[in-house]
């Protein structure tokens, strides 16, 4: 399996009490559980479980997935520009291991 | 041209076949289903409502990347919004989609992402608001394959 590799997509800057669009994608198989290698063992389960962002150190959304999130599993929502700061992005993955990044963001 | 007997009987077949397809539309019949599956994961009784928009296409070629869009009317205040918004597959192996959780005045209550189906069947999205109301929404999608797992 390769590595995760997460990737949003937000406005570099935006207006203060304007609402704006984030996309949030990371490659990832999400290995449902349910599926048998050629030998007849099943491959144990590992998906992105959980995604969160914050925002100035507060979370402002999450997403709990389960096995019927696709592949490489994409989110796209929608935040409210409040002040400047930090947005952080993290997923986590079944066995405890995340993946995060962050952007920061200009509020005008 | 004459009607032989091959002909009639073509013919009364296709208006029976027409006439079952009538009478069993495929919509009606699963809805108390998904209503009982609410009711045992939940334990509570949504009200079918349409401030809360679940948007699926009706048919789809794969089942492993169907897409999917949920938004809500409400104004996402202190005293006046959405908490969470949970998506079931009732056909799925696993029938939990995924639970997505806003914030009063910091998230708006729409999100976007894609999802494995295992068969046509009606998605079903619950929104539990602020108040402690279940709202529902329901989309008929008909995936061609098996999207699972």
């Amino acid at each position: 399996m390769t590595t995760p590799v997460p990737r949003v997509m937000v406005p570099g800057s935006v207006t203060k009490n304007e609402v704006f669009t984030v996309k949030a994608i990371i490659q990832h198989q999400m290995e449902t559980g349910l599926r048998t290698d050629s030998a007849g063992k099943t491959i144990p389960r590992k998906i992105i479980n959980q995604f969160v962002c914050r925002y100035g150190g507060l979370e402002v959304f999450r997403t709990d997935l389960h096995e019927a999130v696709s592949a490489n599993p994409f989110l796209e929502f929608q935040l409210l520009a409040t002040e400047n700061g930090r947005l952080e992005f993290s997923w986590r993955e079944d066995g405890g291991a995340t993946y995060s990044l962050y952007h920061d963001i200009v509020v005008t | 041209m004459s009607l032989t007997r091959r002909h009639m009987l073509a013919s009364t077949m296709g208006t029976v076949a027409c006439a079952v397809a009538l009478l069993a539309p495929k919509h009606t019949r699963g809805a108390d289903e998904v209503e009982d599956l609410l009711f045992r994961l939940t334990g509570r009784k949504a009200t079918p409502s349409n401030r809360l928009r679940l948007v699926m296409p009706a048919e789809f070629p794969t089942g492993y990347t169907v897409p999917m869009s949920i938004s809500v009317d409400s104004p996402m205040t202190e005293a006046d919004h959405v908490k969470s918004v949970r998506v079931f597959a009732p056909k799925n192996p696993l029938v939990e989609v995924a639970q997505f959780h806003f914030v009063p005045g910091r998230s708006l209550p729409r999100v976007s992402t894609r999802v494995r189906l295992a068969a046509p069947q009606h998605v079903v999205a619950l929104a539990e608001m602020s108040n402690g109301n279940l709202l529902m929404a329901k989309a008929w999608v008909a995936v061609a394959t098996n999207g699972c797992l």
